[in-house]
């Protein structure tokens, strides 16, 4: 019972302000009346017709998808070198990882601001500075998330199991160790591309407008002088939910016969 | 000469000696078992072999060729893990034929080599199953086929039964024998089971503390051990320790040996141990008896040298048949039975 009421409450306050926000994405009018005036599906339809967010929301899917690519491609190598090899070298990753939340990210932004203006002016405002920047803050989610599937995946007797079978280290790689923690990478990408996704302070500070993500064009409709379009920004956060949303079922299906596999194999 | 060769084997984990100048070969084709108790550095001589650790100082080589610098995957060996290890996303043959793909055989060679193997360990029904839908038994000899499946000239395995049941565990064994003879193949066996040792191998290491104490056939080890440990550790023995008088220990009468100590353990086996109604011997009180099916175990009370001591003596069942508690009898040892250490 107590949890009962437990979960309701929780349910209230995480789907009250999204249930106004997808209310406020369909209603024509809605001032001072508990409910909308009435409903329209204009402002979805006029929303994706607007160039600004069309463009915004490539920008953001773009960042993301680099960002992931590099984190993967960086990241695991790493954990499970950490992992299997040199768990000692595991200890400076794991503070490593913590310093992303640590350090507020609009200083990490500054911080780099002022570094690349005195030392790499050519990289000062661009997209390749947000990506990596935004990959050095989301890493962490990646780490954590293979670190943990490497460990359960048993990734040091595979490894050496794979060695007394002939296979060379990138073998061992590709064709025993990424298969078998495939699950953890998949959450680990899942939660670095809701970062990137969601990102404000660095894309704000580094590119701001020259490079106007989604969360920046949402922060806008807020900040100009004439108030934005709150219906349009409505249904760019309803989107965006949505979005990530199926994109977290859709891993959590894929995941599922894969994840029991493992577990069974421990067993 | 032999196939596998190490020469004072040193190993030392943070201070604490693990491998303490081990030295002992392997016979082509022979299988030798690594017997001792948990922590004794079994795993860890094997382990040296494989070159998943790295050895201190000392020496090893495997059919002539020195191994010092040669990485695992070069190395002539295959090796099967207490705990399989095997590929989770990988099909029974896929696990079987990785060590073949990865040394690029051609896609035929590798289907044919497969299930010859699956063959071999009476798999080929199985072939297209993931380990976990394996009981543990099916993944040991998926194990084991993939070992064996890339010709390798030694083959180790650390405990590979350790974790199946009794019934399971036997089978498995004598199966083991079985491939390894059908194969030819050199192999090092490490079991911590004294009866898996003694019933598989060819030759038995005992090893104790980081050293192997006594290297000999089974039969050998069973009746002949050379070291205290190793009789204590092979063959459930009766320990008794007793004060020598002239050079001789007599155990009130249950055997007379030769001790060139002031005090000795006298070590010997409950089935070299006879009970009489009457007769010589020292004089004892039957206390229980548990029947084990063809042999029965009678505990005594023996009077030995002025103080009580248990033994046990394990009797046809028939012979024991008319013992019941509380019945006195006559203890002996036949004396060729008995080893003597220093106390
Ligand atoms: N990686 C390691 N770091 C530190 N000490 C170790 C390591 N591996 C083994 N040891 C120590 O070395 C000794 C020998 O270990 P080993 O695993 O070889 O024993 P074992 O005979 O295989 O035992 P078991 O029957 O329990 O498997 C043990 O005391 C163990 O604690
Ligand atoms: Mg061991």
């Amino acid at each position: 019972m107590r949890r009962r009421i437990f979960l309701g409450l929780l349910g209230l306050y995480f789907g009250l302000p999204l249930l106004a926000a997808l209310l406020y994405s369909v209603a024509t009018r809605w001032t001072d009346t508990p409910l909308p005036d009435g409903y329209t599906l204009d402002h979805w339809i006029g929303v994706f017709g607007k160039p600004d967010v069309t463009s915004a929301l490539l920008r953001s899917l773009l960042l993301s998808a680099v960002v992931v690519v590099v984190d993967v491609l960086l990241v695991v190598p790493a954990a499970y070198w950490s992992v299997v090899h040199n768990p000692r070298i595991g200890s400076v990753v794991q503070t490593i990882a913590v310093i992303p939340f640590a350090v507020p990210w609009v200083v990490v932004g500054a911080g780099l601001q002022l570094v690349t203006a005195s030392f790499a002016p050519g990289l000062f405002g661009t997209f390749w500075l947000l990506a990596a920047a935004t990959a050095a803050i989301a890493f962490p989610f990646m780490y954590w998330a293979v670190e943990g599937s490497l460990i359960a995946a048993g990734a040091v007797r595979l490894s050496e199991a794979a060695a007394t079978c002939g296979a060379n280290p990138v073998q061992t790689l590709t064709r025993v160790i990424f298969p078998a923690i495939r699950g953890g990478v998949v959450s680990g990408a899942l939660l670095v591309v809701a970062t990137a996704m969601n990102e404000f302070a660095l894309a704000k500070i580094l590119v701001g407008a020259k490079f106007e993500t989604l969360p920046i064009w949402s922060a806008r409709q807020f900040v100009s002088r004439t108030l934005g379009d709150p219906n349009a920004l409505a249904v760019v956060t309803i989107f965006t939910f949505g979005f990530l949303f199926a994109l977290s079922a859709l891993v959590v299906r894929l995941g599922r016969g894969r994840v029991s596999t493992i577990g069974r194999t421990l067993r | 000469m032999s196939h596998v060769v190490l020469e004072d084997v040193t190993k030392r984990y943070a201070g604490h000696v693990a491998l303490a100048g081990v030295s002992v070969s392997v016979e082509q084709g022979e299988m030798l078992a690594l017997l001792g108790p948990s922590g004794c550095g079994k795993t860890t001589l094997l382990r040296c072999v494989a070159g998943l650790t790295a050895f201190d100082s000392g020496r090893l080589t495997i059919g002539g060729v020195d191994m010092t610098g040669v990485p695992v995957r070069r190395r002539p060996i295959g090796m099967v893990f207490q705990s399989y290890a095997l590929f989770p996303n990988l099909t029974v043959r896929g696990n079987i034929g990785f060590p073949l793909t990865v040394r690029r055989e051609t896609k035929t060679g590798v289907a044919e080599r497969v299930e010859e193997m699956l063959e071999l360990v009476g798999l080929s029904e199985q072939g297209d199953r993931l380990p976990n839908q394996l009981s543990g038994g099916q993944q040991q000899r998926v194990a084991l086929a993939r070992a064996l499946a890339p010709r390798p000239e030694v083959l180790l395995l650390d405990e590979p039964l350790s974790a199946l049941d009794a019934q399971v565990r036997h089978r498995l064994r004598d199966e083991v024998r079985r491939i390894q003879h059908q194969v030819g193949i050199t192999t090092v066996f490490v079991t911590h089971d004294q009866a898996e040792a003694l019933a598989i191998s060819d030759r038995v290491a005992v090893m104790n503390a980081g050293d192997i104490e006594q290297c000999a056939a089974p039969s050998e080890i069973y009746t002949a051990p050379s070291t205290r440990f190793a009789a204590g550790f092979v063959g459930n023995r009766n320990t008794l320790e007793l004060r020598t008088s002239g050079g001789r220990v007599t155990a009130g009468g249950a055997f007379d040996v030769e001790a060139p100590w002031e005090r000795v353990l006298c070590m010997f086996r409950p089935e070299d141990v006879s009970l009489r109604r009457e007769g010589p011997g020292a004089r004892a009180l039957v206390d229980v008896t548990v029947f084990l099916g063809a042999t029965t175990r009678v505990y005594v009370q023996a009077e030995v040298n002025g103080s009580p001591a248990t033994v046990f003596a394990d009797l046809p069942s028939r012979a024991a048949a008319s013992l019941s508690p509380g019945d006195a009898v006559r203890l002996s040892v036949d004396p060729g039975h008995v080893q003597v250490f220093p106390a």
